[in-house]
């Protein structure tokens, strides 16, 4: 019987947060708009960093209901050797790209740890900062992939409703609720910098997801407080495969959870992908989200010119070029910025004992 | 025939010289820390004792004898915030 | 029940009371009983024939429900406060520790380096330690991370008056805190003992506002009442304040007509 620990189910620090999600009055959204907004901008300024992802490979060994690269669908198989993770590199360097997230799925034979730390020293080598979604690994992996120079580990735990964890991720090592929930410590203990948390909304009720999720980032703020935390909302888009969600968000629901996040996390990195669109992307741009994806591809490798794109893990909505996304934020003001790190301060962090 | 009375012959004391709470104090050689503090008014009861840095324990006070030189801290809970 | 826990130990007072600059050990023992206090720190001092009534161990005892909190002041060094704590300890049979040390006697500001060497020392051998700081948030997490039983910031410099000061520092402790905030020092009226509560302090420590009123019985009874009231208004949860900027066009259009 999985118990969930005690910060998880905690009734506490929610009420503000609470009331702004429940409140579904469109005065209410503008005004909560008017206020991230001042609040981002006193915090974060005008300046946008932006970062791409690169799919080293899509073989997974877990069986996720709702994703294209399951293990069960017909998706052609494919993992980029060293010479392509290179060449990829340095095409996504001529788009102005400095910082960069390498993502797999679950640990196969084909794809595991050894592959991933090689690509993360390759990437290391010419990228400004590495980050990195994939596989829940044990402390000394992260130990070893931090000094490999990975300032950042992104991990989604997808649904916090446990029936519902249990319901979608149906075979694999994704199946373990607590120990994909315990990665973010393991990493943070490892002298990982940041963690990224995140929901897939739609798999479960958002609000619920929204509240348990608030009280992660806020249990790993209070424990390991030398830690960095970012927030993204992946919402689930249509995929190849056809999952249809369960609870859809519309775009009203996830403006209101995005900016209630800023109101409620006033010091909080918030991360937007190009999974929605251009007219939503450039609206929260300005309001509260402080991080974002450009130019980017979901199918394995995809940025060399000419490149036939196979089938991607979603799809995108904003298909902009860097140059066009760059525009229109400029247009409302907002600095794009690629490198937004020093690698010289790379190294693992020393977070020492956490706080019970 | 009648017998001499004995001669009572009373041994000088013997006085030591303490250090007590940073002053010098006067004691008979041979005092132990309990017959100091029934010298200063304490029941000993609400006090802490130090002899030359170290706690001497209630248990241990009435066998503890102070020597000469001894730097003695005679202790309690006083107010402060 | 909403109780104070400090480790192991339960208290349903959240005012926590100094006993020095008072007129009279007797004043300071009416001061007590009025505030319901059931922690009272209490200092090391040397002492003094003259004067017996100095000596508060004795009446103390005899309050019902009291728990001594020695504290360290007048050290100006860990070894010093790690003595002093020994001592204590030896003497009062309490497990709790105010680490206290402040070297300069003008502003009686804390040394945050000795009182992180001291709380390292002592946590280490199964003291209570309630370190008395700057508010720093960075230094209270550190203590925590060493075991400290609580952290008691500053409201301001002691015996100030200057009331909460540093409360956006304050806010910031209180937020990542995973133990018990103590706001000590420099509160000079109820309502700021009020509003520290309200802010999410566990408790408060008061000794200057108290001992330097005219009628410290009474104020003390005051202090107790303001304390329960800024923590049952933390409780029932305050009204957000508004502080919404106007935008001069609307900023969620571009979301469309809800559907």
């Amino acid at each position: 019987m999985t118990i969930l620990p005690d910060w998880l189910t905690d009734n506490n620090d929610c009420r503000e947060l609470k009331a702004m999600l429940r409140n579904r009055s469109p005065e209410s959204l503008e005004t909560m708009a008017a206020r991230s907004r001042a609040m981002t901008l006193r915090r974060f300024g005008r300046t946008m960093p932006l970062y791409a992802p690169l799919y080293l490979s899509n073989y997974c060994s877990s069986g996720c209901a709702y994703c294209g690269f399951a293990s069960d669908r017909t998706t052609p198989r494919r993992k980029l050797d060293e010479e392509e993770i290179r060449r990829e590199i340095a095409a996504m360097k001529q788009l102005g790209i400095q910082d960069i997230l390498l993502l797999t799925g679950e640990r196969t034979a084909a794809v595991g740890f050894e592959y991933l730390k090689r690509a993360v020293d390759i990437a290391a080598e010419s990228m400004q900062r590495v980050t990195v979604e994939a596989f829940p690994m044990s402390v000394e992996e992260y130990r070893e992939l931090a000094g490999s120079g990975c300032t950042g580990i992104t991990i989604y735990q997808e649904t916090y409703d446990l029936l519902q964890y249990e319901a979608l991720h149906r075979w694999g090592p994704k199946k373990d609720y607590l120990y994909r929930l315990a990665t973010p410590e393991r990493a943070l203990e490892g002298g990982i910098k940041t963690i990224g948390l995140g929901v897939l909304f739609g798999l479960s009720d958002p609000v619920t997801d929204a509240l348990m999720l608030y009280r992660h980032a806020r249990h790993l703020e209070k424990t390991y407080w030398r830690g960095g935390i970012s927030i993204s909302f992946p919402r689930l888009r249509p995929q190849t495969g056809g999952y249809e969600p369960t609870y859809p968000v519309d775009d009203h629901l996830l403006a209101r959870i995005i900016l209630a996040f800023r109101i409620a996390m006033p010091d909080v990195e918030l991360v937007l992908s190009t999974r929605e669109k251009p007219s939503f992307r450039d609206g929260m741009a300005g309001l509260a989200i402080t991080r974002m994806s450009i130019a980017s591809r979901t199918t394995v490798g995809g940025y060399l010119e000419g490149e036939s794109s196979g089938e991607g893990q979603f799809e995108i909505s904003d298909s902009r070029t860097a140059e066009e996304f760059c525009q229109a934020l400029r247009s409302r003001r907002i600095e794009p910025v690629f490198k937004n790190w020093e690698p010289a301060y790379n190294g693992p962090s020393r977070n020492t004992l956490p706080c019970s | 025939m009648k017998k001499r009375p004995k001669e009572i012959v009373q041994k000088p004391l013997k006085m030591i010289t303490i250090q007590l709470n940073g002053e010098s104090e006067s004691l008979p050689e041979d005092s132990t820390i309990i017959d100091l503090l029934t010298r200063i008014g304490s029941d000993g009861k609400t006090v802490a004792t130090l002899v030359n840095d170290q706690v001497v324990r209630p248990p241990e006070r009435t066998a503890h004898a102070l020597c000469e030189g001894d730097r003695v801290e005679i202790l309690v809970f006083a107010g402060g915030g | 029940m909403d109780h104070l826990q400090l480790a192991a130990h339960t208290f349903s007072s959240r005012l926590i009371l100094g006993t020095g600059k008072f007129s009279s050990a007797a004043v300071m023992l009416e001061a007590v009983k009025a505030s319901g206090a059931q922690l009272v720190t209490v200092a090391l001092r040397r002492f003094n024939r003259e004067q017996l009534e100095d000596d508060l161990f004795g009446p103390l005892s005899e309050l019902p429900g009291i728990t001594l909190m020695p504290n360290t002041s007048g050290a100006s060094t860990a070894a010093e406060a790690i003595k002093a704590a020994n001592i204590s300890r030896e003497l009062s049979g309490s497990p709790f520790i105010k680490v206290e040390i402040h070297p300069n006697p003008q502003h009686l500001m804390p040394d945050p380096i000795e009182t992180m060497e001291a709380a390292r020392v002592l946590a280490s051998e199964g003291f209570l330690v309630m370190p008395y700081i700057s508010p720093d948030p960075v230094l209270a997490k550190r203590l925590e991370e060493v075991g400290c039983a609580s952290v008691m910031p500053l409201g301001s410099a002691i015996g100030s008056g200057q009331g909460l000061a540093s409360a956006a520092m304050l806010s910031i402790i209180i937020r990542e805190s995973s133990i018990p905030v103590i706001v000590d020092a420099g509160l000079r009226a109820p309502s700021e003992a009020a509003r520290a509560m309200e802010m999410g302090c566990s408790a408060v420590l008061v000794n200057s506002a108290i001992a330097a009123s005219d009628n410290p019985a009474e104020m003390a009874a005051a202090f107790r009442d303001s304390t329960d009231a800024g923590r049952r208004a933390f409780k029932a949860g305050l009204m957000r304040e508004s502080r919404e900027a106007v935008a001069t066009s609307p900023l969620t259009s571009f979301l469309g007509e809800q559907s």
